[in-house]
């Protein structure tokens, strides 16, 4: 054999494959908590170099290609590395906040992070945001979301759907995830001098995380920076169980605008910087957590097929030698289908 | 504090108790077959004691854990205290089953359960406090990891029996005891059987835990604590593997390598949540 095919299947050598597992390791243990500091290639170089290493042996090594067992085993982790890398080159993470009432739109999209091949499908989805329910346990120990919302099917018909943190939203293969930031938002009119007239909703700070921070501050049209808070009434007691919902809270919004202090109740108007301001109710907005990633179901096939082959190859192993052979206490068993290197010692 | 409506803990007590008895009754059945004088009648019924005293130690434990279940309302996934009594469980109904079948691995019962009694003292020291199931804990992927999980501690303690007793061979004071044994090439190499199996279910573990992830937190993989400790084990159990088809490792090493796996895949299961105080906390 020449040296060129001697160092090829070398590479494809148990040795090389258990090198190429230290550095794994080494990359585990440095991407432990996802740290921003610690370069992707850290998991991406020995995932590279085991993909290469796994071919060739699958290719070359008959211990591995003449066990069908085996063969399907380390195939599907060449797969499951080779997905990986086609996961991280398409994903598309994000966060979403959707008042109720409104449609999805790509341009809300916040803490976008995408692989460098993703192709950018989101401008086909449509959804509406409805209500909430969110339920808590005693001690504010968060439970259940409904989030119900509107989706937009390829027919163009509406139909309803419940959303939550563990049954995703999925259109298009984004799958839509609420989360625990969502809150309130108090939804003003603003009536110019002019009598130009606009409607919008400020966004509160995430509910109850930060229930003692119910304040934002929003500029009018004519360019004054006011600061809004929302100062709620929910007669909650933690210890008991409860459900946030927009009927949770009986609001006041109190504007500060320069020195002056206004209180608004839903329906009622004060002049502010200009203008008429009207507090027309108190909304909701629900945070969402948006993935997306074309190789899941890919990924799940192959690492069921993998554990299938590993498990073809023990009951093999085992029918070759079962345990309950081994009984006789005291006596020497020859041990059949021993990988290890023949020492003389185990037969 | 006890807490005062904790009905179950007389039951847990009580299977901790026929833990003790079948740990003791162990012993005896090594010391029995040591003793040259007697029969092998004499062994078979230490060893029978062992089995009914396990039996009645995992039923027990089933009515503890079915009677917490009725009062809080939710099963053992929450808390240490949780995770512990029902691994109690489960390591201790696997290993009854492989105790009763497999005759060849009823002397590894004299590592195996004075392993189980760590779990035991320990949980003896916990607050049996309820907490409330964490928003993602509704999923129905939730069975099948820590059910996959539990068989993969299973069979890794089992190698460990066998491992443990290669090593206590070593210890000249007991050696005697164990030598009417097999072999340790013997031991050693169901030892490894034990941990192929383990890898087998370990390597489903994860891929319920990731479907449950995906499900849970919108990501399948994110390395938090408890993924990149199941993932390392995973690793280091797939490498162990080769490294002893590769190179000739002597019986104690190889031994020394499955204790190893198995300190590592306790402090997976019982180690971050104990400091986290639940499982996958830092992302509940
Ligand atoms: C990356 C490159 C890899 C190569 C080149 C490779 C190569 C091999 C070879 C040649 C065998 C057959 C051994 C024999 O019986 O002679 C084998 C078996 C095996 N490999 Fe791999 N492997 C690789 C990666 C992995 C990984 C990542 C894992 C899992 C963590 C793994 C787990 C196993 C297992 C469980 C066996 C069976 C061991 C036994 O029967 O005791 N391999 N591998």
């Amino acid at each position: 054999m020449n040296t060129f095919v001697k160092s090829i299947k070398s590479l494809g050598s148990p040795k090389t494959a258990i090198i190429g597992m230290v550095a794994l390791g080494v990359g585990s243990v440095m991407s432990y908590g996802n740290p921003e500091s610690v370069s992707a290639w850290y998991l991406a170089g020995p995932l590279a170099f085991l993909a290469v290493s796994l071919l060739v042996a699958i290719t070359t090594n008959s211990r591995i290609y003449r066990r069908g067992g085996l063969l399907v085993f380390h195939v599907g982790l060449l797969s499951i590395a080779v997905l990986a890398a086609v996961g991280r080159l398409t994903f598309f993470e994000a966060h979403v906040e959707m008042l109720e009432g409104n449609v999805f739109g790509v341009e809300d999209t916040l803490n976008v992070k995408k692989g460098p091949l993703h192709s950018d499908d989101l401008h086909h989805i449509e959804f509406v945001q409805g209500r909430y329910t969110v339920e808590y346990h005693p001690g504010m120990v968060r439970g259940l979301t409904h989030s119900y919302v509107r989706v937009k099917g390829d027919d163009g018909s509406w139909q309803d759907k419940v959303v939550g943190d563990d049954r995703p939203l999925v259109i298009d293969g984004y799958r839509f995830y609420t989360s625990f930031n969502k809150g309130f938002a108090p939804v003003l009119t603003w009536k110019g001098i002019d009598g130009s007239s606009m409607q919008g909703a400020v966004h509160m700070p995430s509910y109850p995380l930060f229930e003692h921070k119910q304040e934002n501050d929003w500029t009018t049209p004519t360019g004054e920076t006011v600061r809004l808070w929302l100062r709620m009434d929910t007669g909650l007691d933690e210890k008991n169980a409860w459900i946030l919902n927009e009927k949770t809270p009986e609001s006041t919004l109190v504007v500060f605008v320069g020195d002056s202090r206004i209180e608004l109740r839903p329906g009622e108007t004060a002049a502010v910087g200009g203008g008429d301001l009207t507090y027309d109710h108190l909304a909701t907005w629900m945070g969402y957590k948006i993935f997306y990633d074309p190789t899941l179901h890919a990924l799940f096939g192959a690492s069921m097929l993998s554990v299938l082959g590993l498990f073809i190859h023990f009951r093999r192993k085992f029918s070759l030698q079962p345990l309950r052979a081994a009984d006789p206490v005291g006596g020497r068993v020859p041990v059949a289908d021993d990988p290890r290197p023949t020492t003389g010692r185990v037969v | 504090m006890m807490d005062g409506h904790a009905t179950e803990l007389p039951w847990l007590w009580a299977g901790l108790a026929a833990y003790a008895l079948a740990t003791f009754a162990a012993f005896r059945s090594v010391q029995v077959a040591h003793a040259r004088s007697a029969g092998a009648m004499a062994v078979r019924g230490q060893e029978n004691a062992v089995l009914t005293l396990l039996v009645v130690g995992v039923a027990l434990l089933t009515i503890s854990l079915a009677e917490r279940w009725i009062r809080i309302g939710h099963g053992p996934f929450v808390n240490l205290f949780e995770l512990i009594v029902s691994q109690l469980f489960s390591l201790g109904l696997v290993y009854v089953v492989a105790y009763w079948r497999f005759p060849v691995l009823r002397p590894t019962s004299v590592v195996v359960l004075p392993i189980l009694w760590v779990l035991g003292l320990w949980v003896l020291v916990l607050e049996p406090t309820a907490v409330p199931n964490p928003p993602t804990y509704f999923n129905n992927w939730k069975w099948a990891h820590v059910g996959f999980g539990k068989f993969f501690l299973a069979f890794c303690l089992i190698g460990t029996g066998f491992a443990g007793i290669v090593l206590l061979r070593r210890v000249k004071r007991l050696a005697p005891y164990l030598r009417v044994l097999p072999d340790d090439d013997v031991l050693d190499n169901h030892a490894w059987r034990f941990m192929l199996l383990a890898l087998v279910f370990e390597s489903l573990m994860l891929i319920a835990g990731a479907v449950w992830a995906q499900d849970a937190w919108g990501r399948y993989w994110a390395w938090d604590p408890l993924e990149t400790s199941a993932f390392i084990n995973w690793l280091a159990l797939g490498m162990a593997l080769h490294i002893r088809f590769t190179y000739r490792v002597p019986t104690l090493w190889s031994s020394a390598a499955i204790v190893g796996l198995f300190v590592f895949a306790f402090f997976t299961y019982f180690g971050f949540p104990f400091y986290s105080e639940a499982a996958h906390k830092g992302v509940v």
